[in-house]
């Protein structure tokens, strides 16, 4: 089922984005299927991992929030994120950014930017704003070394004292009122 | 000194004077018997003590007036009627004393003893006085209504105050004589009455008294309507005190103020006008205990019809409808709408209110006045569609029903603009106020929907009760879900086809499940009757996590795969903590045949793969449902002597069959919630909002999560993400508030933030 949606969707997606991402009832139905999952993440109390609209006018750029997963490196540390949707969302992936500084193999530390094969190639129609965060969560305390974006983080990874170093220098706590 | 004109003119008056009084006679003669004439004039009219026997006899005398009669002429002819007169008023100042004296002494005694018949003795002496004093009637009618004013207003400064009260007595005792207790010289004298009221109106007493005598009839009314009408409600009072005014009151009525009166017709015309006054006051006193009454009347209803119709009939005569909602306002805040009081009285009360002043007043203003505190009191309480719905249903366990069943049944009636061209239209009555509208007659259910603004509330609830009285039916009364049918058709009249098409789903589903059911057993002899209700037409079943173990998982496998192959385009889930089970033990040396719930069956199923288990065990095998249930699952077998609790949590099945302590009993099974799993499976529209709450908070959480603080406004606004958010911003202040009180927040210059 997921690999029959997978397959089709980017086809579907290229066709619809260039004569139907204007029209009004596509927005909409976008808008709709953000409703409905914020609807599932705001119920599903997964620990950790959170997302908003930024205000109430605009359904298509929320905030997130994610708490590093315990047990790993990022245990006790809260990271804000900027998520963007497209307007022909979803069959395009939203486009998320760290907002607080994130030292780790697969992100970038200036721009935010995060290498993650479900943002990019691999990803589906059935993912979700929930599918993304926990994602997101997992891939703190388990970065794909193969493919770097920040290759001094990659090259820390094994040595977790001076990972953990580089990570508290460029981290910032979130400020309750920074939003 | 005299001018000589001066003298002259002396001269002539004196000539003009002595001519006079001598009229011509020779020498003073003519001046002589005038002056005898003087004396005896003086002398005959000069008032005395009547107590005098000679003074009366000659009074009494003609011949004695014959004698005196010359010496008049001649005070006339002489021109001196008036100074005799004056001379003889002096008189009666100066004698007065002694009618003052008598009265004196008669008022003394009734001071003492209360007798009225002192009264009537002295109202006689009075009289009798007035009569010895009178001047002769030859004098003219001047001379006799100079003396009668003058006596009058003499004696009536003469009189006591205690004379009022006494006057008051008597008139009464003419009025209604049973009531005085009968005294020596009361029976020995029949009173005649005519010869008392005469005496009255030869004293001038009547006149004075008027308001008095009134005051007599007044009360004389309003104690027989107390009397006879209080709370004796059962027949209109009205045709009964009219006979009794008649046959009592206007005897009394004709002596007092039909005196003189010479036919029939000229009586009628002299009392009509005290007569209106009299039946005023019976409708007012009338109207004023009925008022009064009026919550009681209420209640009797429909028992108490007569005195509704006595109230309406009186109403018409009397401007009471102000104080009638006012004391119906007030009983109403203070013997009905006050936490005390059942909400289904309240109602039935309500539904009193309006058929009894339908009756008192068609139009509905009262009603409408009456009507909108209790409205806006049940808006309030929670449980008032309940009983509205609970009695629309016809819950027969209930007794009485707050409907008529002589009501026809109609659809419901929606306040309706005006019809200008209705032929039959009628202004609103005068005392109508801005607000009122004037809802044409319609039937008690219409009425009571209408307190809530709209309809949808009734269907909600509705639904929720049919789905609890559905699932409530045992499976061998099957044959009820008829009657709910029933009542769902009758409901439609009223509600209209569409809103209840929801109940017919799930009517529908009871009914399929049954054939299914039907079909299952007589193909594979199923020993398992589901009832498969459609998700999205039922109200909100409490969930559960609740896993059938063992035979029953295979039961509920088997009987989904049957059904997928008889609906394969539907999905069944299983609600398996709701029905029960009826279940065989199969012990060493006992065998039990029990019916328990579904959640107690698999806690002993689970016994029959092992015989000891510990709590935490058994509550991962059953899909962690809550503690407390399997607890009290387990403590069900134990008082059947089925489980033994070994040690703590921990208990063991009891192959054979042990002395059972009794105290054991006790002391497990008595302190365990009974509640659980008593509690209706239909969530009620109250739980219904606090799971709306539940949503709304979790959202509230997220955007302070992820956006820092806001303010209310904003938190107002973001929450329209939630689908149906229906809160006012105050509801949600009140929200925010509790969650402040329970440390999940905090609040500070206004901005909301979580409490971290």
């Amino acid at each position: 089922m997921e690999q029959l949606t997978s397959s089709h969707a980017p086809a579907r997606a290229s066709h619809k984005s260039s004569t139907t991402s204007s029209t009004p009832s596509v927005a909409g139905s976008v808008a709709k299927r953000l409703s409905s999952e914020l609807m599932t993440l705001m119920m599903s109390s997964s620990p950790g991992i959170s997302a908003f609209p930024k205000n109430d006018g605009n359904l298509f750029e929320w905030l997130g929030t994610i708490e590093g997963a315990p047990e790993t490196i990022y245990s006790g540390l809260t990271f804000k994120i900027n998520i963007s949707f497209p307007s022909n969302y979803p069959y395009v992936a939203p486009t998320i950014k760290f907002d607080t500084p994130c030292f780790h193999p697969n992100v970038d530390i200036g721009s935010g930017a995060i290498c993650l094969d479900i943002l990019q190639d691999k990803w589906s129609a059935v993912y979700s704003v929930l599918t993304i965060l926990l994602s997101l969560q997992s891939l703190l305390g388990e970065p794909n070394n193969n493919s770097p974006l920040n290759t001094e983080a990659a090259g820390l990874w094994s040595r977790p004292d001076a990972f953990k170093a580089q990570l508290m220098k460029h981290y910032r706590p979130v400020n309750p009122d920074s939003a | 000194m005299a001018t000589p004109a001066f003298k002259n003119q002396m001269a002539s008056k004196f000539t003009d004077a002595f001519n006079r009084l001598n009229r011509g006679e020779q020498g003073i003669s003519g001046l002589i018997t005038w002056s005898q004439a003087w004396t005896t004039v003086n002398e005959y009219l000069k008032p005395r003590d009547i107590k005098d026997s000679l003074y009366r006899r000659r009074k009494r005398n003609k011949a004695d007036f014959d004698g005196a009669r010359a010496a008049f002429a001649i005070i006339v002819r002489c021109r001196q009627l008036a100074l005799v007169l004056e001379a003889f008023l002096d008189e009666i100042r100066k004698n007065f004393h002694l009618i003052e004296y008598e009265i004196n002494e008669y008022m003394v005694r009734y001071e003492r003893d209360e007798n009225v018949e002192l009264i009537r003795m002295l109202v006689s002496r009075l009289l009798d006085w007035y009569k010895a004093w009178a001047p002769p009637p030859e004098l003219g009618p001047g001379v006799a209504a100079d003396y009668t004013l003058a006596f009058q207003t003499r004696l009536f400064s003469a009189l006591p105050p205690s004379f009022t009260c006494g006057f008051k007595s008597l008139c009464a005792w003419c009025l209604s004589p049973e009531e005085f207790p009968p005294s020596d010289s009361l029976s020995a004298l029949t009173p005649n009455m005519g010869v008392v009221w005469r005496d009255f109106e030869a004293l001038g007493l009547i006149d004075r008294y008027e308001s008095v005598i009134a005051s007599v009839g007044y009360e004389r009314i309003e104690k027989q309507v107390v009397e006879v009408c209080e709370g004796n409600w059962a027949k209109p009072m009205m045709e009964e005190l009219r006979n009794w005014m008649t046959a009592k009151v206007v005897p009394w009525m004709l002596q007092i103020y039909a005196r003189g009166a010479s036919s029939t017709e000229e009586a009628r015309s002299m009392l009509q006008g005290v007569g209106s006054r009299f039946d005023f006051h019976i409708n007012k006193t009338l109207c004023d205990l009925r008022t009064r009454e009026i919550f009681d009347i209420i209640i009797d209803f429909p028992d108490s019809m007569g005195a509704l119709q006595d109230l309406k009939e009186c109403l018409q005569r009397v401007d009471q409808r102000g104080a009638l909602v006012k004391t119906l306002r007030k009983a109403n805040a203070k013997r009905l709408l006050h936490p005390g009081a059942d909400t289904k009285l309240i109602l039935s009360q309500y539904v009193a209110t309006i058929k009894c002043l339908r009756i008192i007043d068609p139009p509905g203003v009262l009603l409408f006045k009456v009507a909108d505190p209790i409205r806006r009191y049940l808006r309030d309480r929670p449980d008032t569609i309940r009983c509205i719905v609970a009695s629309l249903v016809g819950d027969e366990d209930s007794g009485d029903s707050l409907l008529d069943d002589n009501e026809p049944i109609q659809p419901l009636q929606q306040s309706e603009t005006e019809d200008y061209s209705d032929p039959m239209w009628e202004p609103e009555p005068i005392d109508a106020g801005p607000e009122f509208r004037t809802n044409k007659p319609s039937d008690v259910i219409s009425t009571l929907v209408s307190i809530y603004d709209s309809k949808d509330l009734f269907v909600k609830e509705l639904q929720a009760l049919l789905a609890q009285r559905l699932l409530a039916i045992p499976e061998a009364e099957i044959y009820k879900v008829e009657r709910e049918r029933r009542n769902i058709e009758i409901l439609k009249i009223r509600f209209g086809e569409t809103a209840l098409q929801v109940c017919e789903v799930m009517l529908r589903d009871m009914t399929d499940s049954r054939r299914m059911d039907g079909y299952l057993y007589r193909k594979w002899k199923s020993t398992m009757h589901p009832i498969v209700i459609s998700k999205h037409f039922w109200p909100v079943l409490e969930s559960s996590d609740l896993i059938m173990p063992g035979q029953f998982q295979s039961m509920q496998e088997s009987y989904s795969k049957e059904f997928s192959l008889l609906k394969p385009d539907k999905k069944l889930r299983w609600l398996p903590h709701l029905g029960t089970v009826t279940i065989e033990l199969v012990l060493q040396d006992r065998k039990l045949e029990v019916e328990v719930p579904p959640l107690e069956a698999a806690a002993i199923e689970l016994f029959s793969q092992k015989d000891t288990w510990v709590v935490d065990d058994l509550l991962a095998s059953l899909g962690n449902v809550d503690r407390a249930s399997v607890v009290k699952a387990l403590a069900t077998w134990v008082n059947m002597g089925v489980l033994k609790e070994a040690e703590e949590n921990v208990f063991v099945l009891l192959e054979v069959a042990e002395e059972i302590d009794e105290n054991a009993v006790v002391a497990s099974s008595a302190p365990l919630p009974a509640a659980g799993q008593a509690m209706a499976p239909i969530q009620t529209s109250q739980q219904q909002q606090a799971e709306k709450m539940r949503v709304y908070w979790k959202f509230i959480e997220g955007m302070l999560k992820n956006l820092g603080g806001l303010p209310i406004d904003r938190i107002q606004a973001m929450l329209k993400f939630v689908e149906n958010y229906d809160q006012s911003i105050e509801q949600l202040g009140a929200f925010m508030e509790v969650a402040r009180r329970e440390n999940m927040v905090v609040c500070r210059d206004g901005v909301w933030r979580l409490n971290t």
